[in-house]
């Protein structure tokens, strides 16, 4: 090809160019525009949600209501005092189990298990676990644990919950691992660490972020299911008494002030609600101030940020 | 494949090869002012102020490819090797135009020619023909050759030495001591020349032949 | 410069008595990828106290064989490693010694450099020491300075060690890495292409370093840039093809190549 030849040739190219430039201009809008409204689609529900739940609900929320006991309907003051405290301990608890179980499942899927057969199994079995309807995993713990002891317990409940948790606790923990790059495995090999020491502090480190989101999600997850405690723990009018009897949690309480008629009863079902987001969200600020606050060095500004 | 470097290889081989042509006219210039007798300085000396003018440009042409492609291995040896050779064109040149001024100096000296000069003269000739043909097309055998003519010269160079002490014709005596010793000198460069060829194709030295007593 | 120029007279003086001390040799290596045979037969040895480049077109196996000789291989499940290497007499991969011990005396510098990135920059110089067990803050403040002194960095970084690694140049991480890897005290220093990521000064402080750190140890270098293996390196290795072609004292290999392979590469016809 001439030098006169290409020149041609490229003008011919450029004047294709030109001609659709302006259509392409305008399709670049459009979808820009289609993208941002089903992004402001997704905010809406849960603007409105969050804004429903803090206006209906702060008119319930006093001292008396967060810290009392129920008494009768319609006997005056609706407390929920042993949903939260009950809430605050299911959750614990069922952290206690699932937590562990999870990353350390997740730790070995990543690191130990690779593409084994074994690991594969887990991995399916996890994910079949998370398609499980929670009901069901109530049922098991009903019949496995509640009939076996004869009585109601708070352990009943924290096994069923742990079962909705550690597979989105392994999970995630496991992507997250993957996503630390390969080289600092290497890095850590190559200074003659043990796996274990390369996983734990190098590793583990550095997925730090991903594995607390999926623990944030389980626990925000667990926090607020109904039907597996409906048959493991049952709900209760009294503070926690014992791991041999029922206990109240806030879905429970929360479920139950809204199949009554009242209306002080639907107030109050409103600023239980109110009052579990709240305490899911400090806990999301708490876990994350506490394991974040170092490394972004922003303060409590760095820990919303992500 | 055409690398990089290749273009001013070729510029460099061609300066050399442009070079290798102004010293086989010098040094016919330099026969003919002796065989033939005519008075060649002049424009020997224009010859001769050419090629150095070219040494000066291999010079920058080797120093530009050493320090902008970095070169390796025979490509190296190559363009290291340019630097002696185009110094032992130089030289050629530079003697051939000193043996022209001694005709210019002298007057005719074709009587003075014997057998012994122009022996040397033609084997001379040759070997820088030779030489310059070794390095052209890299041939290994003829710069070996190169080694024998000029242990020849040196023997022709040392038995007329002795032998022009004694002799009655002064002019003539110092004339062919002067011209013997350029001649010699002018083989001794093709001979480092045919070294350099050498190292170009094996990358090895043959290492200097011993200095000669006189 | 000057000094730099002629301690390497220098140590290539003293590698030219026929007394070579060999650190590190490897006999008949041949490494597998799944059914690819990426490294055949390559036997080789590295002299104590020198550089040793390794050069050869891309895929030749040069950082393949580099892997091996601290047993990085074993954290690939595919591969597979077949052959012996000798790190003063002891041979690597003998099955009844964890590779843990010989990886501390044979550091390595990666191609990219990979900082751990939640560790401060004196963290990560002593990441290797420190989970490795020593806890005396006297004696890892004493490694942090000497060993990205021995780095060239010291002067860069002595009033930031607080801060990330990841707030450093490419080029301050790459010989913080090397700093790193010097932490752990190894005999033998692996640097897998440790300058290809770099701008030309950076090149050249990484340049000075190895001219530095050869006074004490055995460094194997793979390099793509042969300037740089002329450079930095005593002896060089040519692979192609999974094969050592060639191998010998840089200035041999460079000015002189025996096998035409090597002449080829080396001259930029191919590769």
């Amino acid at each position: 090809m001439t030098y006169t030849d290409r020149q041609q040739k490229r003008a011919e190219i450029r004047a294709m160019f030109k001609s659709n430039v302006r259509r392409r201009l305008w399709v670049d809008k459009i979808v820009v525009g289609t993208v941002i409204v089903c992004a402001l689609m997704a905010i809406i529900p849960l603007i409105w949600i969050l804004g429903t739940a803090v206006y209906s609900g702060v008119p319930a929320l006093n001292w008396e209501f967060l810290t009392g006991k129920p008494g009768a309907v319609g006997a005056g003051q609706i407390s929920i005092g042993p949903a939260i405290q009950g809430t605050v301990i299911i959750i614990a608890l069922t952290s206690l189990i699932g937590l562990p179980i999870g990353i350390m499942g997740g730790i070995y899927l990543s690191e130990y298990g690779g593409n084994s057969r074994f690991a594969k199994q887990i991995r399916f079995f996890m994910d079949v676990f998370m398609q499980v309807p929670s009901i069901v995993l109530g049922i098991f713990a009903f019949l496995a644990i509640v009939l076996t002891l004869g009585y109601y317990t708070v352990w009943a409940g924290a096994i069923a919950l742990s079962f909705i948790m550690f597979p989105i606790v392994a999970r995630s923990t496991e992507e997250a691992l993957r996503m630390v790059p390969w080289t600092y495995r290497e890095a850590g090999a190559a200074l003659g660490l043990s796996k274990m020491v390369i996983t734990l502090r190098i590793v583990l480190s550095q997925a730090k972020k991903g594995i607390l989101t999926g623990v944030l999600l389980s626990i925000s997850r667990v926090g607020g299911e109904t039907a597996p405690l409906i048959m493991t723990i049952l709900g209760s009018n009294i503070f926690f008494s014992g791991f041999d009897s029922s206990t109240d949690a806030l879905p429970l309480r929360i479920w139950r002030l809204s199949l009554q008629p009242y209306d002080e009863a639907r107030i109050a079902g409103w600023g239980a609600a109110l009052t579990l987001v709240i305490i899911i969200f400090a806990i999301h600020l708490g876990v994350r101030y506490f394991f974040l606050r170092d490394k972004s060095g922003k303060g409590l500004r760095g820990v919303l940020r992500g | 494949m055409v690398r990089l470097i290749d273009p001013s290889l070729k510029k460099l081989s061609f300066a050399l090869s442009e070079m290798g042509t102004l010293d086989i006219k010098i040094m016919s210039l330099a026969t003919e002012s002796f065989v033939v007798g005519t008075n060649t300085s002049s424009e020997a000396l224009k010859i001769s102020d050419m090629i150095s003018k070219k040494y000066f440009e291999v010079g920058n042409l080797t120093f530009e490819i050493l320090l902008k492609y970095q070169p390796v291995a025979q490509d190296f040896r190559f363009t290291r090797s340019s630097i002696e050779i185009s110094y032992d064109f130089l030289r050629f040149g530079r003697y051939a135009y000193d043996i022209t001024l001694i005709r210019d100096s002298f007057g005719d000296l074709r009587r003075c020619v014997r057998t012994h000069l122009n022996d040397s003269f033609v084997l001379v000739e040759r070997m820088v023909k030779d030489a310059i043909l070794s390095f052209a097309t890299l041939n290994l055998d003829k710069a070996r050759h190169i080694q024998e003519q000029e242990a020849m010269v040196d023997i022709i160079y040392r038995e007329r030495m002795l032998s022009l002490i004694n002799s009655k014709d002064t002019k003539c005596a110092m004339a062919e001591a002067l011209v013997l010793r350029y001649l010699e000198r002018i083989a001794d460069h093709a001979l480092f020349m045919s070294d350099s060829v050498n190292y170009i194709i094996t990358g090895e030295h043959r290492g200097r032949p011993p200095i000669r007593k006189v | 410069m000057s000094t730099v120029m002629t301690d390497r007279s220098a140590t290539i003086t003293t590698i030219d008595k026929p007394q070579t001390r060999y650190k590190m040799r490897t006999e008949n290596i041949n490494i597998y990828y799944g059914k690819t045979h990426a490294v055949q037969d390559l036997t080789l040895a590295f002299p104590e106290k020198s550089v040793t480049a390794l050069i050869g077109p891309s895929g030749c196996g040069k950082t393949t064989y580099l892997r091996c000789l601290n047993r990085m291989h074993d954290m690939t499940p595919d591969a597979k490693v077949e052959g012996r290497v000798l790190l003063d007499g002891a041979d690597l991969y003998d099955k009844r010694i964890d590779p843990i011990y010989h990886r501390r005396k044979v550091g390595m510098v990666f191609q990219k450099p990979n900082p751990f990135p939640t560790m401060s920059i004196y963290d990560n110089v002593v990441a290797g020491v420190k989970l490795n067990g020593v806890r005396n803050k006297d004696i890892l403040d004493e490694i942090v300075e000497d060993c990205l002194n021995m780095a060239y960095l010291w002067e860069e970084v002595k009033d930031i060690l607080k801060k990330p690694a990841m707030e450093l140049s490419g080029g301050q991480q790459q010989r913080l890495c090397i700093a790193r890897a010097l932490a752990i005290q190894p005999e033998v220093l692996l640097m897998d292409e440790p300058a290809s990521a770099l701008d030309p000064i950076a090149t050249q402080k990484i340049e000075e370093t190895i001219e530095e750190l050869k006074k004490d140890y055995c460094i194997i270098i793979v390099t793509h840039n042969m300037q740089q293996a002329v450079r930095c390196s005593d002896y060089t290795g040519f692979m192609y093809l999974g094969k050592l072609v060639e191998h010998g004292k840089t200035k041999q290999v460079f000015e002189r190549p025996v096998d035409k392979l090597t002449a080829k590469y080396v001259q930029g016809q191919f590769g």
